[in-house]
């Protein structure tokens, strides 16, 4: 939707005020200092970039004033007709011609001088082209000033045009001068136009916006009309015209029956007859006016306008009886109907203004289901409504299959305020403000957190009371501080509501079961005793458990650094040490006999020589309790376990490795200089510094 | 009655407020004006209270979910902040924080007191937290082509309205399954989040300043606020509202 910004339009200056604009901001923006003894390129560009600069500014300007009037031909033949009546369509292009043609003839000149500058071969020379190619702008401006004190003359009109939105819903009051338009205008809106009882009180038209059915409406009220040709009318009537023409609007005809505007009901009769072809597709309503008046043809008035009615109804039957009509003028009208009211009764209005909005309704809404976009909107006029309401409950409006909850209090509220603004009569109403009067009613108002903050300071002073409302089990409780973090420790995760009863289940839990223990206790060493092993049995597994303690316990200290390979002679290699070991097992030595006999005898053989005779040395000193108390891990001494322990040494064993035994004493931690004697500290000539420092 | 309203400026009063029929929770704005429109329709009614969530969030429309059982908050809420919840509402409503990626509950749940329509992407153990806390039936559901359910639609128990684009066979189809009366429509002048626009219980509803008085109408009639009931509702007002969107 086009809209028109009429009030916007910025300030057209009279001529010579644009010249004195121009001119001194040329002056203020561009340099001004120049000297004859410049290099003549200088010069050029100096007096090149002035006239460039007015011409600029001049261009600006008379393009903005071209940018804000609208075109005539470009909006809304509504407003361009407006535009006609008012101002003169004619002369109006013209002024906007004018100033277009000024604009281009303002380029031209200034490129034609520019061309000209390029030759300049003085100070003098330049400074005189650039004095002419000003002054000829100047002149062309001046040439402007009648158009531009036209222009300013319709912008000031313009901006106290009302904003009538061609496309919006629209009611249009027309009718003969002084038959109570704008007072009826004055009751559906707060347009507040100015009613007078004399005719052509309204001279221009008005536009008053109101609600009805969820929708904004708006109503223009338009001068009086007379019943004459249509070249004959003035400025005043053709605005009313130009609005009932253009605008897509329900019309309503406004009719004085009593004949108190001065304008017999012929007369008016007549203007309505005349007024047809404005009419084609638009709602007519007509209204007869003051009904307070005694009307002295109220018999004629209704048979005529029933006439209308009966009318219409025929020519939406057959339309070939209508060209036999003699009275072809009076036929082709056609009306949506007529009512009576009366504006200073008040009576009968609302009806008016109803019924002419619900025909323009329904008119363009017809139009508009019609249109592509009424599909789209299709399933927003939807309720959907679920599967199992059936017939009685929609009919009785309960919709939800899911029960609501409403607080009771919700419901004494809604019954309260019911019963408060039910209707009540003007004396019920002064009764109650005589009792209020005399005592005044106990305040139920409450106060609100917004009233608190009001009166403690204002917003970002007041802070509210976050606690106030804290439901807790003990009133005192509601401001106690409840810290976020104790001791490194969020208290939240320690937070356990029902901690006691759960430690109780607990506990009863380990009662029960440790009851339940003892019972499969006793079961299962009577089990055991069932099932023992016999007496020889336990004594071997007892020495085989001995025995590999003994053997855990020689590997651990054959592990230790400290004379290790004296410690690894210890182990049995031979056959026989084999045979003894098995027998101090208890176990059968003749396996030993077999197959395997053979692969360990070769094997002790190829060594028994080298390492046969240190043997009992070592065996006796791996038996020191000492060493074997060194080498036990313990708890605390940032091992977990023995074979922890073994392995650290094995790794530290392997860092120090390569290492002579003097630098193993220095660390990785350990200040190290790698480069004692650094080249660039030593070598080549010395400038500033000393040996050390450079 | 639906009433009008604006945070700071700001007509998407369903960010800063949460409305249930058993509580109100208001964020924390510059001003307490905000925060009496709600005390003053509500107080007398349920506890409305100041809430913020992770952290000083002011969103709490957004990132919490619930009904009159219970509220689920995100995992961005710190205890202190749960601390205060708990401690402002009634011990019958379940207050529960939740583990989900998609931490923005309020858009991704809607719920009224018997029903929930949930992002399809949510976990299973979100879902299984929104049928236990707030006892309701889950649906996993998209309005309108649109997976953030909780901002494309308000729930009450008496009705709702959903996404300005959702087919009629959607919206047939949705209200069977949530089983109360739905209504596609606009809020704050022609916005489709519809969540962040409007908050609404069974009772009460506020909206967006910049809501238009056809958009009202829609509102009090679908959740039933005043005496009309949607139906006769669109048949009276079907051609200003055909006139208003066409």
């Amino acid at each position: 939707m086009v809209t028109y910004n009429l009030k916007k339009i910025q300030l057209v200056p009279g001529a010579k005020d644009l010249i004195d604009i121009v001119l001194s901001k040329t002056q203020r923006k561009t340099p001004t200092v120049i000297h004859r003894h410049y290099a003549i390129a200088r010069i050029r560009q100096f007096y090149m970039r002035k006239v460039k600069f007015a011409q600029q500014t001049f261009h600006d300007k008379l393009a903005q004033i071209l940018e804000d009037f609208p075109q005539v031909d470009e909006i809304h033949p509504f407003y361009a007709d407006l535009l006609n009546v008012l101002y003169d369509r004619d002369h109006y292009k013209l002024a906007l011609g004018q100033v277009s043609k000024a604009k281009s003839l303002i380029d031209n000149l200034s490129k034609e001088y520019l061309r000209l500058l390029k030759y300049g071969d003085s100070l003098y020379r330049c400074k005189m082209l650039k004095r002419a190619a000003v002054g000829r702008m100047c002149t062309i401006v001046k040439r402007l000033a009648s158009a531009f004190s036209y222009l300013e003359q319709v912008r000031q009109h313009m901006a106290r045009l009302p904003s009538i939105d061609p496309h919006m819903r629209c009611l249009i009051i027309a009718g003969y001068p002084n038959v109570g338009k704008s007072s009826f205008m004055n009751l559906i809106t707060r347009a507040n136009v100015d009613v007078q009882p004399y005719p052509f009180t309204t001279k221009s038209l008005y536009v008053g916006h109101m609600d009805y059915k969820y929708l904004r409406w708006q109503v223009i009220d338009t001068p009086g009309i007379l019943d004459k040709p249509l070249e004959e009318r003035n400025t005043i009537e053709m605005q009313s015209i130009t609005a009932l023409a253009h605008l897509r609007a329900a019309v309503l005809f406004f009719l004085d029956p009593s004949e108190h505007c001065g304008y017999s009901w012929e007369q008016q009769m007549a203007l309505l007859y005349s007024l047809e072809p404005l009419f084609v597709d638009k709602p007519v309503i007509v209204v007869c006016n003051k009904t307070d008046l005694s009307w002295s043809n109220a018999q004629r008035v209704e048979e005529e306008l029933n006439a209308l009615l009966d009318n219409q109804q025929e020519k939406k039957g057959t339309v070939s009886e209508l060209e036999t009509n003699n009275n072809k003028k009076q036929q082709r009208l056609t009306i949506c109907g007529w009512r009576k009211m009366s504006t200073l009764e008040k009576t009968g209005v609302i009806q008016v203004r109803n019924a002419a909005c619900d025909w323009l309704l329904s008119q363009r809404v017809e139009s508009k289901v019609r249109g592509p976009r009424a599909q789209s909107i299709l399933n927003r006029l939807h309720v959907a409504i679920p599967a199992g309401v059936d017939q009685n409950q929609q009919e009785a409006g309960e919709l939800s299959l899911c029960r609501p909850f409403i607080p009771e209090s919700v419901w004494k509220k809604r019954q309260a305020t019911t019963t408060n603004t039910a209707f009540h009569t003007e004396e019920e109403m002064e009764r109650e403000e005589e009792d209020e009067n005399k005592q005044p009613k106990q305040s139920n108002v409450v106060v609100l957190e917004k009233d608190r903050e009001m009166a403690h300071g204002g917003a970002g002073v007041y802070s509210s009371d976050w606690n106030k409302q804290y439901w807790m089990r003990d009133e005192s409780w509601k401001y106690d501080i409840m810290p976020e973090i104790i001791q490194g420790h969020n208290i939240m995760d320690f937070v356990d509501a029902d901690i006691d009863e759960r430690l109780a289940a607990l506990e009863e839990e380990e009662v029960a079961r440790e009851a339940m223990m003892n019972v499969d206790n006793d079961e299962e060493e009577q089990q055991e005793g069932e099932q023992a092993l016999d007496q020889e049995t336990q004594q071997r597994l007892q020495r085989i458990r001995e025995k590999k303690a003994l053997l855990i316990r020689g590997r651990s200290k054959s592990r230790n650094p400290i004379g290790a390979n004296k410690m690894t002679k210890a182990h049995p290699k031979r056959s026989e040490d084999w045979k003894q070991q098995w027998k101090e097992l208890g176990m059968d030595e003749s396996f030993l006999q077999s197959t395997t006999q053979q692969i360990i005898s070769n094997r002790s053989q190829s060594r028994e020589a080298k390492s046969h005779s240190p043997a009992p040395r070592s065996s006796s000193r791996s038996t020191s309790t000492y060493r074997w108390n060194q080498t036990k891990a313990d708890a605390g001494k940032g091992f977990l376990n023995h074979q922890q322990k073994q392995k650290a040494m094995r790794l530290a064993r392997k860092a120090i490795r390569g290492i002579s035994k003097k630098d193993r004493r220095k660390g990785e931690a350990d200040r190290t200089i790698y480069n004692e004697n650094p080249k660039h500290l030593l070598a080549g000539k010395r400038k500033l510094g000393k040996t050390q420092r450079r | 009655m639906a009433v009008r309203c604006q945070f700071e400026s700001s007509s998407e009063v369903g960010v800063f407020a949460k409305l249930t029929s058993g509580y109100c929770l208001v964020s924390v704005g510059s001003s307490e004006n905000f925060y009496s429109v709600f005390e003053g329709e509500l107080a007398e009614h349920i506890p409305v209270i100041h809430a913020t969530v992770g952290g000083g969030c002011r969103c709490i429309g957004r990132l919490a979910v619930g009904n009159r059982r219970g509220l689920l908050l995100p995992n961005s809420t710190t205890d202190q902040e749960l601390l205060h919840i708990r401690n402002s509402l009634p011990d019958s409503v379940v207050v529960q924080r939740c583990e989900e990626r998609l931490n923005a509950l309020g858009n991704c749940i809607v719920t009224n007191d018997y029903f929930a329509l949930v992002h399809p992407d949510l976990d299973r153990e979100t879902e299984e937290l929104v049928a236990d806390v707030l006892g309701v039936t889950v649906f996993r559901q998209a309005i309108a082509g649109e997976a953030l359910v909780g901002s494309y639609c308000c729930l009450t128990n008496q009705g709702g309205l959903v996404h300005p684009l959702t087919s009629i066979e959607d919206q047939d189809e949705l209200s069977t399954l949530i089983r109360v009366p739905l209504v596609a429509g606009t809020i704050n002048r022609g916005s489709e989040v519809i969540g962040a626009g409007l908050v609404a219980n069974d009772w009460s509803a506020f909206c967006g300043l910049d809501t238009t008085s056809t958009e009202l109408s829609v509102v009090e009639s679908i959740f039933r606020l005043r005496d009309i009931e949607p139906v006769s509702f669109m048949d009276q007002a079907k051609a200003s509202l055909i006139e208003n969107l066409a």
